[in-house]
């Protein structure tokens, strides 16, 4: 169902990744388990993307696919099994897959497995106004340390750098092949999650990003590019020094969008029409401490700003358990009232 | 001498594990910490002097690069490796008492927490300064960050977290530690972690990055050294 007198959710999102102005700031919000319980209880309903109207329909998984092995354990189709007793949403990798660099014993999984694909046409009926993305997550560096471990992939980056090379260009062509068999659907863009930075700085630091990590970026974006579709991407951190290596590489959309590690106020003003961002408002600082109050005017000014384009509201990163319900709906009220 | 324990802290700085490890590229070939260690006891130094002259002063190095983002993860895990191979030779000389630490630090990520790559980086950092360290690992909760102080009473305490539902744990500990000792310093660190955040729940110090937990170690240990 779209707003009467308003392009739909997709034209509107569209636009902005066009470079476009829009009518309005669109948005697109994503909750952890726990807030999205206090969510759904509040709005007596589980079907928040029809409650919140968000703009964005998430296609595939984000996280990825996993079997259920009992004792809060799961095992992706990787054969990476996840400890998820304490961490409820993704868990943590309890054992390592590759422990030698060495990917010969190894075998990827079928990269266009039904699985991948199969809520795609049933969503897409569902929400036909909204924008089609579908998600790839982990899928490049952190794919990588999933399967090798994060320390023994740190270390592999100066002791076996040609591993490294490898074991990301195998990642890459599977997600390659995943990426064609999903662009036979109509879908609008491909979002990619991986996590480079760090609080400051990159984790493996620029020069191994460039050497290790950007080639293989520029291969999977380029094939959602010559689709005609949209590079969404995904990296938590302070990776603003990327931004201009990231537009060469063909990215449209850049999300989290941290306020506690860039200006993105000047940011916006910067990138406007080159690459635009999805997310800005504080979840390390502002949502789970500030009033509502301040929760309305941070959000009031990004919204403000993000009509001249190039911009999707949203917290800058799925909004986690410790933030109030009162802070939760004053940033979707912000965001509601604009199509009032 | 003085040439000795500086190629040494070189070889901590830069990441030379060994003789055989081909990193970094431009000192491959060359014997590293580990081979220049035994090479310096051998010649009769001293154990002490080979850890603050060499070890030590190539991983403040390391700490200093770190901090201003001059190097990054991969090759502050390679400095550790030397720091490693070179502190093996000296692990008879710490169980005879010839030398000895700067002082203990506890160290865990918080309750809740299972992120641990931002806490084995500044566990690595104090422990190539010289200070032994007592990683209880993730997910600790006040009594075990109890049980190990009160076994370390003179030992100061770091907590880590990533996340902000999991940092409101460390008010927890920092009570529990403080209520059963006083003295005992509490310090924290993770990416939600602020200033405002440590006033509050008065923990002795942030420090946003490892180096700055080692100034403050160092701090203390040249107070008590005074006093």
């Amino acid at each position: 169902m779209n707003t009467p007198g308003y392009p739909s959710r997709r034209d509107v999102v569209r636009m902005v990744l066009e470079g476009k102005k829009p009518p309005y700031t669109p948005w697109s919000f994503s909750f952890t388990v726990e807030a999205k319980e206090t969510l759904c209880q509040h709005y007596q309903s589980t079907e928040l993307d029809d409650v919140l109207y968000n703009h964005i329909l998430g296609l595939g998984s984000d996280i990825g696919f996993f079997e259920p092995l009992g004792n809060d354990l799961y095992k992706d189709v990787f054969g990476v099994v996840w400890d998820r007793s304490v961490d409820k949403d993704i868990g943590n990798v309890k054992e390592i897959i590759l422990s030698e660099p060495d990917l010969s014993d190894y075998t990827f999984p079928d990269p266009c497995h039904p699985v991948f694909f199969e809520n795609i046409k049933p969503l897409c009926e569902r929400h036909p106004g909204m924008f089609r993305v579908f998600r790839i997550g982990f899928s490049l560096f952190e794919r990588a340390w999933t399967l090798r471990g994060m320390e023994n992939l740190m270390i592999d980056f100066m002791l076996h750098p040609g591993f490294v090379y490898d074991l990301m260009e195998a990642i890459a062509s599977y997600n390659i092949s995943q990426i064609r068999k999903a662009l036979e659907y109509d879908i609008d863009a491909v979002y990619f999650g991986d996590d480079w930075g760090q609080q400051k700085g990159l984790i493996m630091g620029p020069g191994a990003w460039r050497d290790m990590i950007r080639p293989h970026l520029k291969n999977m974006y380029q094939t959602v590019r010559d689709a005609g579709k949209f590079v969404m991407i995904h990296s938590c951190g302070d990776v603003k020094e990327l931004f201009d290596d990231l537009v060469e590489t063909g990215v449209d959309c850049f999300n989290p969008f941290q306020p506690e590690v860039m200006d993105v106020f000047a940011l916006m003003d910067r990138y406007r029409g080159t690459l635009s961002f999805h997310g800005g408002l504080s979840t390390q600082k502002t949502l789970p401490y500030a009033t509502p109050g301040e929760v309305r005017a941070e959000s009031e000014a990004l919204l403000e700003k993000g009509k001249n384009g190039s911009y999707i509201f949203s917290p800058a990163h799925a909004v986690e358990g410790d933030v109030p319900l009162a802070n939760m709906l004053a940033f979707i009220e912000c965001a509601r009232k604009q199509l009032r | 001498m003085k040439e000795l324990l500086d190629q040494i802290s070189c070889c901590i700085e830069f990441g030379k594990i060994n003789n055989q490890s081909p990193y970094p590229p431009d000192m491959k070939g060359k014997d590293g910490a580990d081979e220049l260690t035994l090479k310096a006891l051998n010649e009769g130094l001293n154990a002490g002097d080979i850890l603050n002259m060499a070890l030590i002063k190539g991983m403040e190095q390391v700490g200093d690069k770190f901090r201003k983002n001059k190097i990054f993860v991969p090759q502050v895990l390679m400095s550790a490796k030397a720091m490693g191979a070179a502190m093996a030779h000296l692990k008879p000389f710490f169980s005879s008492g010839d030398v000895k630490r700067k002082g203990t630090c506890i160290i865990g990520t918080v309750q809740g927490d299972l992120h641990d790559i931002g806490k084995n980086l500044v566990a690595m950092m104090v422990e190539g300064n010289g200070y032994e360290v007592i990683n209880l690992g993730t997910d600790v909760g006040a009594d075990r960050f109890l049980e190990e102080s009160e076994k370390y009473p003179e030992a100061v305490v770091a907590l880590s977290a990533l996340l902000t539902t999991t940092m409101v744990n460390m008010e927890t500990i920092v009570k529990t530690l403080k209520d059963k000792n006083p003295g005992v310093k509490v310090c924290i660190g993770g990416a939600p972690v602020t200033q405002d955040f440590c006033d509050r729940i008065s923990a002795d110090l942030y420090s946003p990055d490892p180096q700055g937990l080692v100034e403050y170690l160092n701090q203390l240990h040249t107070t008590n050294a005074a006093n």
